[in-house]
């Protein structure tokens, strides 16, 4: 585990209470063989205690604190290529500018032949078909369903349930927090300075939320998708994004009076675009609050529109075990034909 | 910004004076808007002596190393002393010569001491070609008051396989890491010379192209930067309507697609290796072949887009030496599924390369033309595998032919095309052997006799006015 935070703790909790279900129905025993946080890391090969690291990270600020498997100065790179592991979960900040430090995560892990599952969509955003390439030369997976739509399984429907279709487009409302807060304007006619201040008072949007309200974490989450679901070979540098700062309660008004209503919407045709637009009240997408909603075309299938919370740690936390799972298939297929 | 990318080849930097000329030809093409990036390849004859030097050090000749490191290290130093006339500049030039070629040395005697030659350690010897080549170009144009820094394929982020001497390419790698590399030192107006031909696994291990070289290098960046264009500096005006030598009034293509180029190329026109054009095929980079001894010439400029006019419909033709011709008949060959393939795999698992096939409906005889270096073990190996058997009746060569190809994409569902190309050749009383044309129409191969390969090239050329064009 690089990264101790929200996702990382929910997803030990989970795999701590889920053990014996989870060796039962998917054979899938997995040990927790070392995390790294900001202060050092804590090293275990038989697997680390879990209730002891969260203690541990709440009482003393850090797990590398344990006084039997502790290793204060050890940095997150020397632990990814010292320590034995399968894979890695790569559950650090996101950074949009540079990626960092979660790409060389990444990277190092490809070159030592370890998996990984990440949350993180700066390396993505920014790197994706390079690190798909990395990856597969390495011959290990890159699972990251997490860092889009969270818990709800947008990308699986996609590629899986619509296996054999050809998905020519995709629209789609892919930032909860820009979404609480036009959904704000609209219902009660406030500006956007006013629906900002509400959304960070209830914590659903962050002191600077610039990566929200510009468009960026909405532009990152399109990115994935194109490359997973579509093939596309693209990164941020592709999307043309406007973000939601200049929306006018009139032009919500305006919008209303027509029956329809102003959303971020993040579209895949011949281009990628993330920007205000206004969609009748009765689009399948005109979802409310923080629900994240994605309109998948499809050539045969017509289209399909998959509704559902697009954040939060303990959401985030089961796509990860989702994409551990799927890695342990893919290897266990490939070792018994 | 405007970006491009500009390759130089080792005969255009083989002394000083072309040095200087080089960086005149980058200076005069760089502008506040017009960012360019350089890639070169190695001085002109430096790396088959590499390879040599690498292999007489591997059966353990260790005394003449410290020799040719020596006047390696003189050559080198000689030209910098004509292409850069600022002292310091010079210098610093110098200095990195000498660290290399100390390298270079201690690398030539560790596989002297070890008697051992592994391509890894081949590919870390002859990557010193291109890595005493750039910094030298690269204080030519400091010289000339342009910032420049030289960097190697590994870098500027050039990412290929460990497959080394022809290391397989990461693309997207690539591309990521080039562009944050390359992108910031143009935006500083710097013009960066990277060098030709080497490249570097994940773990920063040197590696090289091979086939297509640094020509590859220059559209590898071409494409990683999405230039505008990439300039293939050679000493040839561009890809011709045919070889001047045989046709005098031979003129330059002006313009052709990547599918074209890539049929030419393979047909003897030596500008380009078809693996180097790829990465900017796939990213649609225009690639102009040009020459540096008439640098106001345009050139050949290759582009995506096919600009098919039917008076086009013949785009050039050229000449193939050196092959001959293998029959294999016999009536057991009729209606026997798997004959074919065996008579390729026979010649498949002796590394001999088949350039063209042609069978009758028949089916009671194939024709094959290969290489002719290779004309007795082909058949050897074919008569050894496959006479006595009941399928083959016998083997039968001929060495004293030549392949004559007709290219041009514009010939793709014309009627009449392969009429006139025929009726030409008759006009001279030429005989043709064997005929190939795939159903991609983009061109038509024939064999005729050796002796009558000039004409037969000639006659075509004339009957489609290629030299009106």
């Amino acid at each position: 585990m690089v990264g101790w935070g929200v996702v990382g703790q929910s997803f030990a909790q989970i795999i701590a209470q889920r053990k014996k279900e989870l060796a039962k129905k998917y054979g899938f025993r997995p040990r927790i063989v070392a995390i790294v946080d900001k202060k050092g890391a804590a090293i275990n090969p038989k697997g680390l205690d879990i209730e002891e690291m969260l203690t541990l990270k709440k009482d003393k600020g850090t797990v590398a604190a344990s006084s039997k498997y502790g290793c204060p100065d050890m940095t997150a790179l020397e632990a990814i290529e010292s320590v034995e592991a399968e894979a890695i979960v790569e559950v650090t900040p996101t950074n949009i500018e540079t990626a960092e430090p979660g790409l060389s995560y990444i990277k190092t892990a490809f070159k030592t032949g370890k998996h990984v599952v990440t949350t993180n969509k700066g390396p993505l955003a920014l790197a994706l078909p390079a690190l798909t390439e990395l990856a597969d030369y390495n011959n290990v997976c890159l699972r990251f369903s997490g860092t889009v739509g969270a818990g709800t399984p947008i990308l699986e429907f996609a590629k899986n349930c619509l296996k054999g279709d050809k998905i020519v487009s995709v629209r789609g409302i892919l930032n909860g927090t820009t979404n609480y807060i036009l959904t704000e304007m609209d219902e009660k006619h406030i500006t956007f300075d006013k629906a900002l201040k509400a959304a960070q008072n209830l914590g659903y949007a962050e002191a600077e939320p610039s990566m929200d309200v510009e468009g960026h974490d909405a532009a990152a989450k399109l990115v994935i998708m194109a490359n997973w679901i579509m093939n596309k070979k693209v990164t941020i540098e592709n999307v043309k994004i406007r973000g939601i700062r200049d929306v006018s309660a009139q032009d919500i008004a305006d919008a209303s009076e027509k029956g329809c209503t102003i959303k971020l919407i993040g579209s895949i045709e011949e281009s990628l675009k993330v920007e205000p637009t206004q969609i009748s009240k009765h689009d399948p997408l005109a979802v409310d609050g923080a629900l994240n909603a994605v309109t998948f075309v499809s050539q045969s299938a017509g289209e399909q529109t998959i509704i559902g919370l697009g954040a939060g740690g303990v959401e985030t936390a089961s796509a990860v075990l989702r994409d551990l799972l799927d890695i342990k298939q893919t290897i266990a297929n490939s070792m018994i034909k | 910004m405007k970006k491009i990318v500009m390759k130089f080849g080792g005969s255009s930097v083989a002394n000083g004076e072309k040095i200087r000329h080089v960086a005149n030809l980058i200076t005069d093409n760089r502008t506040e808007d017009c960012g360019i990036v350089t890639t070169v390849s190695a001085l002109e004859g430096v790396t088959n002596q590499l390879i040599q030097i690498a292999k007489e050090a591997k059966n353990g000749k260790r005394d003449f190393i410290s020799k040719f490191t020596n006047e390696l290290l003189e050559r080198h130093l000689t030209v910098a002393k004509v292409a850069i006339k600022n002292k310091q500049t010079r210098e610093e030039t110098e200095q990195v010569l000498k660290e290399r070629i100390g390298e270079l040395e201690i690398i030539l005697k560790g596989i002297g001491y070890v008697n051992e030659l592994s391509p890894k350690s081949m590919d870390n010897v002859i990557a010193y070609g291109e890595k005493l080549s750039a910094p030298i170009i690269s204080g030519a144009l400091n010289d000339k008051g342009v910032k420049s820094t030289h960097l190697t394929g590994g870098e500027v982020g050039i990412v290929t396989d460990n497959n080394y001497g022809e290391a397989g390419l990461l693309m997207q790698v690539t591309k990521y890491q080039v562009r944050r590399r390359l992108e910031p030192l143009l935006k500083e107006g710097h013009s960066p010379v990277v060098t030709g031909f080497i490249a570097a696994t994940q773990n920063g291990e040197t590696t090289t192209l091979g086939r297509g070289g640094s020509d590859y290098t220059a559209t590898i960046l071409g494409a990683s930067l999405e230039a505008d264009e990439v300039w293939i500096w050679t000493d040839v005006d561009g890809l011709m309507t045919a070889d001047p030598k045989i046709v005098s009034s031979a003129k330059t293509i002006t313009e052709m697609s990547f599918q074209e180029a890539t049929e030419l190329t393979i047909f003897g026109a030596k500008a380009m290796h078809p693996r180097a054009l790829e990465p900017a095929r796939k990213e649609g980079i225009p690639v102009r072949i040009r020459s540096v001894f008439n640098p106001d010439n345009q050139g050949t400029l290759i582009t995506k887009e096919k600009k098919v006019r039917h008076e086009d419909g013949v785009k050039a033709v050229t000449l193939v030496k050196n092959v001959a011709v293998i029959t294999v008949s016999g009536a057991g060959m009729v209606g026997a599924p798997g004959t074919a393939a065996k008579v390729f795999e026979v010649l498949g698992k002796e590394n001999i390369n088949i350039l063209m096939i042609s069978q009758s409906v028949s089916e009671s005889n194939i024709s094959l033309v290969i290489q002719r270096n290779l004309l007795e073990r082909a058949v050897n190996t074919l008569e050894i595998a496959l006479l006595g058997r009941d399928f083959i009746r016998e083997v039968v060569s001929e060495d004293d032919v030549c392949v004559v190809a007709v290219l041009g994409a514009g010939m793709k569902g014309m009627p009449g095309v392969a009429s006139r190309i025929f009726s030409a050749v008759a006009k001279e009383s030429i005989n043709v052997r064997m005929i190939a044309q795939g159903s991609s129409e983009l061109n038509v191969s024939f064999v005729v006799k050796e002796k009558n390969g000039a004409n037969t090239v000639r006659a075509i050329h004339k009957e489609f006015k290629l030299n009106e064009k």
